[in-house]
C-alpha cells in the first residue's frame, strides 16, 4: 500500500510534465490547426537557460523562474515570426508550417549542442533535497512542487479561456477562423500569443523535470512524443483533456514498469502502444481540431 | 525501347564507376545510392502521394534484418527469404495504412512516429533474433550460383535496385495511377468526385513505397555485414524528408539532388564544424519551406526558364 501511494505521487508528478507539454501543443493546436513539433525543443532550450541561470549563475529560483519562462516565451514568439507567419501570410497549406517547424527543431537542438556539447548539465532542486512523510502520503519536495505549480498553471490558464475576453477569442479562432477575422479578432496577434504561451508552458515543464533529470540536448523528442501521446489520449477539445492524457500516460507508464512483468527496456513501448491505440479507437479529438482549424 | 537503352546505360555507367572506386569510396559510394533508392521512394510517398509518414526507415530497417534473420536464423533459402521479408512488409504497411485512410488530417504522421519508435524499442529488446543493441553481425551474403558477390560485384546490384527504384517510380508516377496519386494530394474531393477510390490509392502507395524501402533495406543488409538499431531510428527519417524537400518534393531528379547534396554535405563541412551540420540542414530546410517549397528543383527550372526566354 505504501509503495503504491508512493509510486501514484511520483506517477502524478510525472504525469504533471506530460500535462504541460500537452497543453503546449493544444494552445498552438487549437487557434492555427498546427501540431508543432518543436515543443520538445522549446523545452531543451529552457532547460539550458536554466542551467545557465540557476546552476551556472545562481540565480534564486524565485528570480531565475520567470526569467526562464518569458525567455522560453520570446522563443516560441521568434519561432512564429520566422517559421509560420511568412507562410500563414502566403497562404500556404498548413502542413508548410509544420514542416518549418521540424527544421526549426533541428536548429534549436543542433545550436543547444554546438554551445553545451554534448553532456548532460544539471538543474539545481527548487526547494532542496528532500521528503515529505504525512502519514500513507509520502514524496519527494519535487514531486509536490510539480504538482502545485501545474494545478495553479492549470486553473489559470482555464480561468483565461473559458473567463476572459481574450481567452474567449482564442476559442472563437479555434472554431472558425473567417467568422472570428470579419468580427475583428486580430488573427495575427491570436496566433503570435497562441506561439508565445506555447513556449512558456514548455518553458516550464523543463524548469519541472530538468532538476531530476538534468538538461540534455537530445531531451526534446521524447518530450515532443509523450507530449502529443497525453494530447490524443484526452483529445484536443479541452484543456482538462491534456491533463488527463498526461496523467494516464503517466500512470500506464510507472504500473507497467512497476508490476508488469516484461523487461524495462520493452515497458519503453507501452506509451507508443497506447498512442497507436488510442489513434485507431477513438481518434475523435485529432478530428476536432482538423474540423475546426477550417 | 528508349526506356531499355536508358535504363542499361545508367547501369552501366553506375556501375563503371563502381569498378573505379577503392574500398573506402566504395562503401561511400554504395551508402550515396541507397540513400539515392530511399529518397526517390520517399519522394513519391511524400511528394506524389502527399503522405506525411515517418516510418520509411522502419521498413528499410525491417527489410535489413529480415535478411539475417531469415537466411541465417530460419535457414531459408535467398529467394524464399527475400519473398517471405517482402511479404512481412506488405502485411505491416497494409496494417498501418488501412486505418490511416479512415481518418484525415495528420493522423499518419502520429502513428507512424510512435511505429518508428516502436521498432527501435523491439530491435533493443528482441534478445537472441535481433542481437539487442548490438544488432546482428557476423554474416555474409551466400554464393549466389556459385558467383561470390562482393566488392564492385555487390556494388552492381545496388546500381541495379537503385535505377530500379527509378524507372518503377517514373512508370507508376505517369500512369493513371500515378495521376490519381496527385489527384488525391491536392484536391481530395475533386478526386472522389471522378471516380477515384481515394483510400485504395492512399494504402496503394504507402505500401508500395514501402515495400520499395524494404527492397533497399534487404541490399543494405550486406553492405556492412551488420544490422543495428540505431541507423533505423528517427534521425535518418528527418534527413530523408529535409533531402526530399530541398531536392524538390514531387520530383524525381529533385530527390536525387537532395540526397546526393546532403549525403555528401558532411563531408565536405566536416572541416569547418565538424559534427554540426545538422545545423546547416535544419537551416537550409526552414530555409526552402520558406523561400521555394519546391526546392532545389524549382529553382533550376525558373533558372531555365528565364535562361530559354532571352
Amino acid at each position: 500500500m505504501q509503495d503504491l501511494i508512493e509510486l501514484a505521487i511520483s506517477a502524478t508528478a510525472g504525469g504533471c510534465i506530460y500535462a504541460l507539454l500537452a497543453l503546449a501543443y493544444l494552445v498552438v493546436l487549437r487557434p492555427t490547426g498546427i501540431i508543432n513539433f518543436a515543443v520538445g525543443d522549446w523545452a531543451t532550450v529552457a532547460a539550458f537557460a536554466g542551467y545557465l541561470g540557476l546552476s551556472r549563475y545562481e540565480l534564486p529560483w524565485a528570480a531565475g523562474m520567470p526569467l526562464v519562462i518569458v525567455l522560453a516565451a520570446l522563443l516560441g514568439w521568434v519561432t512564429e515570426r520566422i517559421a509560420v507567419r511568412p507562410l500563414v501570410e502566403r497562404g500556404a497549406p498548413v502542413l508548410a508550417p509544420i514542416l518549418a517547424l521540424l527544421g526549426m527543431l533541428v536548429v534549436f537542438r543542433e545550436s543547444v549542442s554546438l554551445i553545451f556539447g554534448p553532456d548532460p548539465l544539471p538543474v539545481p532542486q527548487p526547494l532542496g533535497y528532500g521528503r515529505i512523510e504525512w502519514g500513507l502520503i509520502a514524496g519527494s519536495y519535487q514531486s509536490f512542487f510539480i504538482m502545485g505549480v501545474t494545478a495553479l498553471l492549470f486553473c489559470g490558464t482555464w480561468y483565461f479561456f473559458e473567463r476572459t475576453l481574450a481567452g474567449r477569442s482564442f476559442e472563437a479562432v479555434a472554431l472558425d477562423r473567417k467568422a472570428a477575422a470579419l468580427m475583428g479578432i486580430n488573427l495575427r496577434r491570436v496566433t503570435a500569443c497562441a506561439f508565445a504561451a506555447g513556449g512558456a508552458i514548455a518553458g516550464l515543464a523543463a524548469l519541472l523535470l530538468t532538476p531530476n533529470t538534468s538538461a540534455h540536448y537530445l531531451m526534446g523528442i521524447p518530450l515532443a512524443i509523450q507530449g502529443f501521446t497525453a494530447l490524443v489520449i484526452g483529445g484536443v477539445g479541452r484543456i482538462e483533456g491534456a491533463l488527463a492524457g498526461g496523467l494516464i500516460l503517466s500512470f500506464a507508464e510507472q504500473l507497467t514498469v512497476r508490476y508488469a512483468p516484461i523487461p524495462a527496456g520493452l515497458a519503453q513501448g507501452v506509451p507508443l502502444v497506447l498512442l497507436i491505440g488510442f489513434l485507431l479507437v477513438r481518434p475523435q479529438g485529432l478530428l476536432l481540431a482538423r474540423g475546426s482549424s477550417r | 525501347m528508349r526506356t531499355l537503352l536508358l535504363v542499361t546505360l545508367s547501369v552501366l555507367v553506375l556501375s563503371a564507376i563502381g569498378f573505379a572506386l577503392g574500398p573506402y569510396q566504395t562503401d561511400v559510394y554504395r551508402k550515396l545510392l541507397l540513400w539515392v533508392a530511399l529518397a526517390l521512394s520517399y519522394n513519391f510517398l511524400f511528394g506524389v502521394a502527399g503522405q506525411v509518414a515517418f516510418s520509411h526507415f522502419t521498413f528499410y530497417g525491417i527489410g535489413a534484418y529480415a535478411m539475417p534473420i531469415l537466411l541465417f536464423q530460419a535457414g531459408l533459402p535467398l529467394p524464399v527469404a527475400v519473398v517471405v521479408a517482402l511479404v512481412v512488409v506488405i502485411l505491416v504497411a497494409l496494417a498501418v495504412a488501412i486505418p490511416a485512410t479512415r481518418l484525415d488530417g495528420f493522423y499518419l504522421a502520429l502513428a507512424t512516429l510512435a511505429l518508428a519508435q516502436l521498432f527501435i524499442v523491439v530491435l533493443n529488446e528482441g534478445g537472441e533474433v535481433t542481437g539487442g543493441t548490438g544488432g546482428l553481425t557476423n554474416y555474409r551474403l551466400p554464393d549466389i550460383a556459385g558467383v561470390a558477390l562482393s566488392g564492385p560485384r555487390y556494388t552492381v546490384v545496388i546500381v541495379l535496385v537503385v535505377v530500379f527504384t527509378w524507372f518503377a517510380l517514373q512508370r507508376v508516377d505517369r500512369s493513371f495511377f500515378g495521376r490519381a496519386c496527385r489527384a488525391v494530394r491536392d484536391n481530395p474531393q475533386a478526386a472522389a468526385a471522378v471516380g477515384i477510390d481515394i483510400a485504395r490509392t492512399k494504402v496503394m502507395a504507402y505500401v508500395l513505397t514501402s515495400a520499395l524501402a524494404a527492397v533497399a533495406g534487404m541490399v543494405y543488409a550486406f553492405v556492412d555485414n551488420t544490422v543495428n538499431p540505431p541507423i533505423f531510428g528517427l534521425e535518418n527519417t528527418f534527413l530523408l524528408l529535409f533531402m526530399v524537400i530541398i531536392g524538390g518534393s514531387g520530383s524525381l531528379p529533385g530527390a536525387v539532388i537532395g540526397a546526393v547534396l546532403l549525403y555528401l554535405l558532411p563531408f565536405v563541412l566536416a572541416p569547418l564544424i565538424g559534427h554540426h551540420h545538422a545545423l546547416v540542414f535544419g537551416l537550409v530546410m526552414v530555409a526552402a519551406v520558406l523561400l521555394q517549397p519546391r526546392g532545389l528543383i524549382g529553382v533550376i527550372e525558373s533558372l531555365t526558364a528565364r535562361w530559354k526566354r532571352r
